[in-house]
């Protein structure tokens, strides 16, 4: 993930993102590593919501986001990234609308699709991060193993009601993955719908 | 999320990898404990059964063992469901009849059917003493599952008379009553 002379700074880049070149831990070295990056973002519900727009906020240059899902009025009580005048319309559309409306600098590219065993690895390998803000147990498995099999770091986090839990699975470097933690789904009557 | 990704790309402080950070917002505790690489991981362990992606809707289905002792007798749903315009003339018609809400208390807070009585399948047991056994008895809940658990239940007790709406409040929402809020 180092900056290639593609990725230096304009001038204009410089200064909206003047907040961070400061810092020392980031600099305009750092912030051409984020406009060099790719992420996926796996869900563009609860936790996909802020996740798209703080990492379009901090400049990652290339954002992709999945999800086959449309806007209901139930979402918004927490999905921010969509608005009352969305209802109806796919997630992906709205999100991305909201991400380039904050930052016009960056890519974003949407698949308006269920994430599959037949689509996953092609798509993993595009990017240099995955973000797992999924829904349900079938897809977190699979995002896991597709994140293992394609060698890339996951930021994986879930909710339920008052709590959450995230951790970072990198396994090819050191640490746990998700099977690791939970090596099997819970039972599926046990499972919220 | 995000700021863990920001710090894998920047390469700056410590992620979280090999720890799991719980969140509490109701007590607003933020707690994180040690987590281990699995050496018998099927994924990443020493020896993976798994290699390629796999059937993850199937591996997601896996369901408990019946527990010993409970009858494998599957219920026959069909024969006691009833639907929503038919248990609206029942109520309508003004004849004798006991109707359940076995939904919980947050629940019936939002919508209920008159003239339901509230008694959640959480606390099913305590009000079974109290129902008669000669009644006609309606049950419902919110998408009729739970309906069909509690029937279950009265049937072990010898009641007879037991009627459970198809697709619960629901459905009587989007069928009978329109005007009756949804969740």
């Amino acid at each position: 993930m180092s900056a290639s002379n593609g990725n230096r700074l304009t001038p204009e880049e410089i200064n909206r993102y003047s907040r961070h070149v400061t810092l020392p831990e980031v600099g305009v070295s750092g912030q051409e590593k984020l406009k060099a990056a790719s992420v996926l973002s796996i869900g563009a519900g609860g936790l996909g919501s802020p996740i798209g727009i703080y990492l379009a906020a901090t400049g990652v240059g290339r954002i992709g986001v999945v999800d086959d899902d449309v806007v209901d009025i139930s979402n918004l009580n927490r999905q921010i990234a969509h608005s009352t005048e969305s209802a109806g319309q796919p997630k992906v559309e709205t999100i991305r609308k909201r991400m380039l409306e904050i930052n016009p600098l960056i890519r974003v590219d949407i698949y308006n699709t269920r994430l599959t065993r037949e689509n996953a690895l092609e798509l993993f390998s595009q990017y240099d991060i995955i973000v797992d803000g999924s829904d349900n147990f079938q897809t977190r498995y699979l995002v896991n193993d597709a994140a293992y099999l394609t060698g890339k770091p996951l930021i994986y986090g879930s909710i339920f009601r008052f709590e959450g839990q995230m951790s970072v699975f990198h396994p090819h470097r050191e640490g746990p993955c998700y099977r690791c933690l939970y090596s099997n789904p819970p039972p599926a009557s046990l499972v919220p719908s | 999320m995000a700021t863990e990704t920001i710090k894998l790309i920047l390469g700056q402080g410590e992620p979280l990898i090999g720890r799991l950070m719980l969140y509490d917002s109701l007590r607003m505790q933020f707690r994180d404990v040690r987590i281990r690489k699995d050496p018998n991981c099927e994924l990443c362990g020493e020896n993976p059964s798994i290699t390629e992606l796999i059937d993850y809707e199937a591996f997601c289905a896996v369901e408990l063992p019946a527990p010993s002792g409970q009858s494998p007798e599957e219920l026959d749903a069909a024969a006691v469901e009833i639907s929503a315009a038919d248990l609206k003339s029942i109520i309508e018609s003004g004849q004798s009849m006991t109707l359940l809400d076995v939904r919980e208390p947050h629940e019936w807070e939002i919508n209920r059917i008159d003239p339901a009585r509230l008694t959640p399948l959480s606390k099913f047991e305590q009000f079974i003493s109290e129902l008669n056994r000669e009644d006609e008895i309606y049950l419902y809940c919110y998408k009729g599952k739970r309906s069909l658990t509690a029937l279950k239940q009265l049937q072990e007790h010898g009641f007879k008379n037991l009627h459970s709406l198809a697709g619960g409040i629901d459905k009587w929402a989007e069928e009978v009553d329109p005007s009756m809020p949804r969740y």
